[in-house]
This record gives C-alpha cells, structure tokens and sequence, in this order.
C-alpha cells in the first residue's frame, strides 16, 4: 500500500522529531500554559510513523537489533500514554498515629482511567525525623509507617526520601513538608468531649508563624500559637523529632489569651479545652502509575536492541573502523570533499 | 579564591590541569609543525608523549577529587566545581582510551584537547568551597545514571574532534595538518558510529535517571528544565542519525551537526542545573 509506505517515510521520521523538539521546547520548565496537545500531536505522528516503518522498512524489519530497538520505542509511547491515562499524582498530610484513608488525598491529579484500589490501602503513621546539617540543609528523613497484616498485626517500617512505602501499587514518598499538631479535646458544657488534632504549618518552613485557628462548635473561632522548642539551630547539625520537642499552646479567644503546657486546660465560651500533647504530621507525595515497571523493562529491551544493532554494525570491535580504513583510503584519493552514503548504516 | 581547598584538592588540580594544558600543546605542536610540509606523518613521540601527558592529567585529577571527597565527605555530585572536576578526570580517561586505540585518529586531538582547556578554565574560575550532600543523592542509581552520563559526553566529545577534522579540512592549511588522517568518508562514519554508541550510553543515562527521580522525586519524568533539555538532546542525536540515513550530507555539514549536538549536551550538562529555577536546581 502506498500510502502506508509514505507514512513509514524517513522524512516523516524527520519532521516528527522536529516537531517533538518544538513541542517539548515550548513545554520547557514544565509550564503550565501551553497545551500538552504540543507533545502529543508528534508523538501520535511518530507512532504511527514507526508502526509503518517497522511493517513496511526492511532496513528495519530485517535487522533483528533495530527491529528490538524500534518496537520498544513504539511500546514506550504506548506505555507513557496509558500511564497518563490510568495515574494518580497526590498529596496528602498524615499526623502521628492517624490511619491512611483516601479521603485525605490533597491537590489530587488523575488520569481518567484511572482504576486502583486505593481504599485497600492501609498504613497508620509512627513518628519521624529528619536530619539537617549545619546551615538548615535538609539530610535523611526517617519515617515510621505500621502497616497490618491480615491478622490484624503491625509491621514498622521505616520510609524516607528514596525508601518509598509502596501498597497496593501506590507510592508514598516523605517530603520536606511536615510539621507538628497540637492535640486537643473539647468538653462541652453540654454533650460529649470531642478529642482531635489541629496541624500547624510546614517546620521549620514556617518556624516563625506556627499558628492555626479552629471554631468549636456554637461558639467564636479561636486561634492557636505554638511556642516550640526542638532544639533547631542553624550553626550546627540538629535533628527533628517531635518526640524530644515542648510547645508551650497560645490560646487567644477573643480578648483572651492563655498560654498552656501539655495537660493544663482552659475555661472558653461553651466549654472547656484541655491540650494533651504535642504531636506531629507528615506530609506525603503519592503516584500511581502502573505502566511503571513496564516502561522500564520495555526501555531496557529497547536500547539492549540498539547494542545489539550496533555490535552487528561494529563487527563485535569498539573500533573496527581501524580495520576497515586501509580500504577506504585506497577508495578515497583525497583526504578531503566527498559526500557520506546516504542510506549508509552508522 | 576562597582559602578552602588550598591544603587538599587544589594543588592536585592545578597540577592535573596543567598536564592536559601541556598535552594539548604537544598535540598541536606535533600535528601543525610536523604536517605543516604537506607530508601526511603521524608524530609517535609526540603522540606518545600527548597519551603520557593525559595519563598524568588523569590520575592528578583523580588525586584531587579523592582528596576533596575525604575533606568534604562525598563524592563530586553537587556545586559546578565538583561537577567540572568529575568531568575533567572521566573525559581524560574516556578520550586517553580513545587516543590509545584509535591511532589513525590521533590528530583529532587539536579539536578534541581544547575543550579541556575551555573547562579547566572555567573550574579556575569557580570557589572550591565544601557543599552539602542531599538525601535523594544517597540512592545507587545515581552512581549508574552519572556512570553512563560521563560516557556518553566522552563518546559525544570523540565526536567532535573527527567532526572537527571534517570542518577544518574544507580549509587547505589546516587540510594538511590532517593529511595522516583517513579519508572524510571515513572520519565521517567513524564519527557517526560514535554518535550512535553516544546514543545507546545516552538512552541507559535517561532510563536510569528517570529510576533515581521515581525514587528520589515521585516522578520518572517531569519536563523540568533539565530533563526537557536533555530530551531535546537525545532527539537532536535521532535526528541526525536519521538526516544522514534520509540525505547526502556532506562531511562539514555532519560535522557540524555532531558539533551542535555536543553543544547541545554540553548546556544540559554543565548548565542547566544552574541556570534553571526548576526542580532540578533544588535537588543539586
């Protein structure tokens, strides 16, 4: 058929390619504003550009190393494009002791298709720390995940940085936002005490502004200042755990203010409010992408073609041009000018 | 310049740098003058002496970076400095095998050597000063993705210099300094060949980085400015393997698609992480 042997065409290759270099030059810094049709549209052009040339180009279908090669290109785009349709990118922020449910994914990117299993996902947040080294510079973050077994029982385990949690297919990733919570337990004058947890913002980010504010129920809203102590320093290494911090919790409630060590309570409108303890949060990155391992061995496959190609090429010699020279000289009279082979293997 | 480094690495690099300085003036010395009668001779004491001398710069440079490594706790991955170092020793290494096994293209080492000097110049201008080594760094794909990054740039490099040949011979005087040399048509499928091994090196080098940024980052990919760059550069090699498969080409015009290619390379790696407020900046 003609007209798939014009779409296998070289020269189409050619234009694809360039257009994928404008495309992913206009993406370039990964901005928000240009369309993401810029990649796709080469990247449909030079799928259907390699699936005609693999059926129709003999240089390619019988050369068993550029065969390899070309078809792994073409899974690789089938692949990335499958991903995009079935991932999931999130974030989610998870306090000490708290169990992992989906409702507490933030910031939430998914592709259409996308079908896992997420509500099977269980894991209850320990504690953490984090390392930082003279100078504020972030080092290791050791965080601890329990995660129960079928009968019931927990298994720690620690994450961080590159040690990703990986359930269900989905990844969990520690990042640098994290912080500390103040636990709280609300008694009414009338009904049942409520305990719960209020997350400050990012530590040490936002060391200087540690404040929330929280509404209990009836009554005016009620803001929160946590004086904290863990022992941060600037000149020298020091590490972050929640567990060897003090807060001292400021209460301000209209013209009130109160400041409260762990375990004292304060009188307010409608009820009394106890601090229990200091806590902490974590927050995570989490990806879905189940095309993952593919991509990966697909790729792998892919350029073990490409060196393959480039033995048979080669001769099996890093070199053999070396070999071959004392005939091409013989070929070539002047040592400059000629054109190179068009169609010549490289 | 700062006084850090002045008791461990610096000598050592000085020394290292000057040897490659050294080489590169053999090198010319020994192809100008000895070709410049029009006689197509191939220097083999200067020869000999321009592999001695990168050896030297070798393993000088290799004493400075194991020096900086024990004075500052980790490897050469982070500041520009570091990086420049790095690349100074494994261009050595790559480019002294090269020049010991491909003898016929010695001479291109007049194209080839003043690239050392462009980057030893640039890491005289910059502050040895210690920097910190980051958590996502810690992970064992970064040894394989920096592994195959250096060589892929080194195989780029060889390019360049038979590139370069192709270039200069179109010029008479320097034709001659080349006359050793095989045939353009040779130079140029040698130089091609390259570029396709450079392109097997490079294709491992994104696989494996987009391994360590899965693990490290949460994302194999993410077209921050460093990966669109170094993307653009792996279609910038298909590209020109496919235009010299599609197109007559003559040997300068290859050449100088090689020499812009390396360019490309060259920006993604040595600039990009700097110049670019993108997430890659952050985690170097």
């Amino acid at each position: 058929m003609k007209w798939f042997r014009l779409l296998a065409s070289l020269k189409l290759t050619l234009v694809g390619m360039i257009l994928l270099v404008i495309g992913a030059s206009l993406t370039y810094d990964n901005r928000l504003d240009v369309t993401m049709w810029v990649l796709v549209v080469p990247l449909a052009l030079l799928a259907l550009n390699l699936t005609a040339a693999i059926f129709t180009n003999q240089r390619i279908n019988r050369q068993p190393g550029l065969l390899v090669f070309h078809i792994g290109l073409l899974s690789i785009i089938v692949l990335a494009a499958i991903g995009r349709l079935s991932f999931i990118d999130a974030h989610l922020e998870i306090a000490e002791g708290q169990g992992f449910t989906p409702d507490l994914l933030l910031e939430t990117k998914q592709g259409p298709l996308h079908a896992g299993r997420l509500d099977k996902v269980r894991f209850v947040q320990g504690y953490y720390t984090v390392d930082y080294a003279e100078g504020m510079h972030r080092g290791l973050t050791n965080s601890q995940v329990l995660i129960p077994d079928e009968r019931g029982q927990f298994t720690s385990k620690i994450v961080g940085d590159d040690r990703v949690l990986v359930l269900e297919g989905y990844r969990f990733y520690t990042t640098f936002n994290k912080g500390f919570s103040v636990v709280l337990t609300w008694l009414p004058d009338q009904g049942i005490p409520v305990t719960g947890r209020i997350n400050l913002p990012s530590y040490p980010l936002y060391d200087y502004k540690q404040d929330n504010s929280w509404t209990p129920q009836g009554a005016s809203p009620v803001k929160f200042w946590l004086q904290v102590n863990t022992g941060m320093r600037e000149d020298a290494a020091w590490v972050l755990d929640a567990r060897n911090s003090r807060g001292v919790l400021v209460v301000s409630h209209g013209d009130q203010r109160v400041e409260l060590q762990v375990g004292e309570s304060t009188r307010l409108e409608g009820g009394q409010l106890r601090y229990d303890r200091l806590s902490a949060w974590m927050g995570y990155k989490v990806y879905y992408d189940p095309t993952l391992r593919w991509l990966f061995f697909v790729s792998i496959i892919a350029v073990i073609g490409m060196g393959w190609h480039y033995w048979q090429v080669m001769g099996a010699r890093l070199f053999p041009a070396e070999a071959q020279h004392q005939r091409s000289d013989e070929k070539s009279s002047a040592p400059t000018g000629g054109l190179a082979n068009a169609g010549e293997d490289v | 310049m700062n006084a850090e480094g002045f008791a461990t690495e610096l000598p050592w690099m000085w020394s290292g740098l000057a040897a490659y300085a050294l080489a590169t003036l053999v090198a010319i010395s020994g192809v100008v003058i000895q070709n410049a009668g029009g006689t197509s001779t191939r220097g083999g004491r200067s020869e000999r002496l321009v592999l001695a001398l990168l050896i030297a710069g070798v393993v000088l440079l290799a004493a400075a970076i194991a020096q900086r490594w024990v004075r500052i706790g980790h490897g050469p991955w982070i500041s520009l400095f570091e990086l420049l170092m790095s690349q100074l020793w494994s261009l050595g290494v790559i480019y002294a095998v090269a020049y010991w096994r491909m003898p016929r293209f010695r001479a291109s080492a007049v194209v080839v050597l003043p690239v050392f000097w462009v980057l030893g110049s640039w890491l005289l201008t910059l502050e040895p000063k210690a920097s910190h080594f980051p958590a996502t760094y810690y992970n064992e794909w970064k040894w394989i993705h920096v592994f195959l990054g250096k060589v892929y740039l080194a195989l780029l490099l060889i390019g360049v210099g038979l590139a370069g040949v192709m270039i200069l011979r179109r010029f008479p005087r320097a034709a001659r300094w080349f006359g050793s040399m095989p045939a353009d048509d040779v130079v140029d499928r040698v130089a091609w060949r390259v570029m396709m091994l450079a392109l097997v090196f490079d294709s491992l080098m994104l696989i494996a980085g987009a391994v360590w940024a899965q693990d490290a980052w949460g994302r194999y990919w993410s077209w921050d400015s460093l990966e669109t760059s170094a993307f653009v550069t792996w279609l910038a090699l298909g590209v020109g393997i496919h235009v010299r498969l599609t197109y007559r080409v003559a040997p300068w015009i290859s050449g100088a698609i090689i020499i812009g290619i390396f360019v490309l390379a060259f920006t993604t790696y040595l600039g990009m992480p700097y110049v670019s407020p993108a997430a890659h900046k952050g985690m170097v």
